[in-house]
């Protein structure tokens, strides 16, 4: 095998980095707003309600790329966990996240042009970007034009039901995002795997 | 003290026993001593009136030589004035002088009673701040408290009590001069430059920093903002304040302290019972209010959850580095 792969094509790594952007200033701001305290600024409410605005309305746009351009590329089909032996492949992966990598074995998975992912991201990753990210996009949508959300729900505000569906699902985004930068560093290098972002190589 | 002085405090007592105390007293009793009967003579005597002014009397007038023209600018809602402040009044309370018999006599309106011969505390109170207003500053002689409450429609905020409708009747009173170039311009003032009528502001623009404008003009007054900070008092404060001086602190209502509590939820305080778990949840019956109705239980699941996630991760990267250190002591030793 060769020391080095071309994997991540250059509209992947585009859209990933304008995406990691974007999920940052959204959750810096996104803190800054649900937890506003005059003696805890953070960014300034006002100025945090219109980055994340403009950062949300990009989101959409940025989100509505990636789904069409993975199906007009195909590359949607990385996402997808393949049978036989889901499980027991997750395992493994799990197994040597928490032992495996202290004991110096090897990675149980190697990327390949096909196989983009190990069996635990391409889960994390479908269920991330084609079940969270659509829930925090269109209650994001709905905060921005309250005026679609319900009158009242149940004796309570109708953007109360929609508030709280954005809060959480902005907290998966959130766990995901800090799980995974830190995941990024379990390459060949602690650098490898963000150096593989940016050029598109993957060093084996 | 002189006695000069001894005959001036003694004649401000009176002039307090005299004047203030009775009119106060007379606004206490408005209700207090209401019975059935004479509930059902001050009816009897104000359908007299709504017998020509009530959309029902402008449809069949009971006179053929009446001025329907000018009728229509005084058709009173019967049912929102039997349900306002004034509802339990005779008309002729304020409508005394002029208006017995038909044709009114032409210069009856200016004999109307004065809203201080009952509100006298009030208005003593409320006329200091509103010196201090916008609007005393640029057209007080064409105020007066009708300008912006109507004594035929209005209820008190305490006894409106929903704030969706104090909300609606509030802005009302703003809105319909500021939303509205023909009303505007009936107090406008004159432009110091042109000598024009001063044109009305667009009131979308002059708020266009204030994000979801026109849905805040639903879930909150405008006096929110407009309104200095009173110190708890029964009424809010009566000096409008222009753009510069406004509120424009968003964290003023955007926080778990938020002003909105002492301002339009203050009649609902007693309410406040952290329902599902969410603190100011009173103010969820109207409106998700971010950064002020927050779930304290909430948050902290998700701080400890991040917390945990933060240090799980933090342990796991010192092991994978002691790790890495042993094995290359190791290798060298």
């Amino acid at each position: 095998m060769a020391e080095r792969e071309y994997l991540i094509s250059l509209w992947i790594r585009v859209w990933h980095w304008i995406n990691a952007i974007l999920i940052l200033v959204l959750t810096v701001t996104g803190i800054s707003l649900h937890f506003a305290d005059p003696n805890l600024p953070l960014v300034e409410f006002a100025l945090s309600v219109r980055l994340h605005n403009i950062a949300g309305v990009t989101l959409i746009f940025a989100y509505l790329f990636f789904v069409i351009a993975n199906i007009v590329s195909g590359n949607w089909w990385q996402f997808v966990p393949k049978p036989p032996g889901i499980m027991q492949r997750a395992m493994a992966q799990g197994r040597w996240y928490v032992i495996g990598i202290f004991k110096g074995e090897p990675h149980p998975h190697t990327p390949s042009k096909t196989t983009h992912f190990n069996t635990l991201q391409s889960l994390t990753y479908w269920s991330v970007m084609y079940l969270v990210m659509p829930v925090v996009i269109v209650t994001g949508l709905i905060y921005l034009y309250p005026e679609f959300a319900p009158d009242q729900l149940f004796g309570y505000d109708g953007l109360l039901p929609v508030a709280l569906l954005h809060y959480l699902s902005a907290a998966v985004i959130l766990l995901f995002m800090l799980s995974h930068i830190y995941l990024g560093t379990t390459g060949k290098t602690v650098g490898s795997m963000f150096k593989m972002m940016i050029t598109g190589w993957h060093e084996h | 003290m002189t006695l000069h002085q001894i005959r001036t405090v003694i004649a401000g007592l009176l002039l307090f026993a005299v004047v203030l105390f009775p009119a106060y007293a007379q606004e206490e009793k408005t209700s207090a001593a209401m019975t059935p009967e004479l509930l059902e003579k001050i009816r009897k005597s104000n359908n007299e009136c709504f017998a020509c002014h009530s959309e029902e009397g402008f449809k069949n007038p009971p006179k053929v030589e009446m001025d329907l023209v000018k009728l229509r600018t005084l058709v009173q809602d019967t049912k929102a004035f039997n349900g306002s402040n004034h509802g339990l009044m005779e008309c002729k309370q304020c409508h005394g002088q002029g208006y017995n018999d038909f044709p009114h006599e032409a210069e009856a309106s200016a004999k109307l009673s004065p809203c201080e011969e009952c509100h006298a505390v009030k208005v003593l109170k409320i006329e200091m701040q509103f010196d201090a207003s916008v609007h005393a500053v640029n057209v007080k002689e064409k105020f007066t408290c009708n300008t912006c409450h109507s004594p035929h429609i209005d209820l008190i905020a305490s006894k409106l009590i929903d704030p969706r409708k104090i909300v609606a009747q509030d802005n009302r009173h703003c809105l319909d001069c500021h939303d509205s170039d023909l009303q505007f311009a009936k107090f406008a003032p004159d432009d110091e430059k042109t000598l024009l009528k001063k044109a009305r502001p667009n009131i979308d623009t002059i708020h266009d920093w204030l994000p979801n404008t026109r849905r805040h003009w639903q879930r909150v007054r405008c006096i929110e903002c407009h309104t200095p900070e009173g110190k708890g008092g029964k009424i809010l404060s009566h000096q409008i304040m222009d753009k510069e001086k406004a509120e424009k602190k968003c964290l003023a209502c955007h926080n778990t302290n938020s002003s909105l509590m002492t301002r339009l939820y203050r009649h609902l305080i007693k309410e406040e019972q952290q329902k599902l778990g969410f603190v100011n949840s009173v103010i969820l019956s109207n409106s998700y209010v971010l950064g002020a109705t927050r779930n304290p239980l909430l948050d902290a699941v998700l701080m400890i959850t991040v917390g945990a996630l933060l240090l799980g991760l933090l342990l796991h990267g010192l092991g994978r580095i002691v790790v890495r250190l042993m094995q290359r002591r190791n290798n060298h030793g």
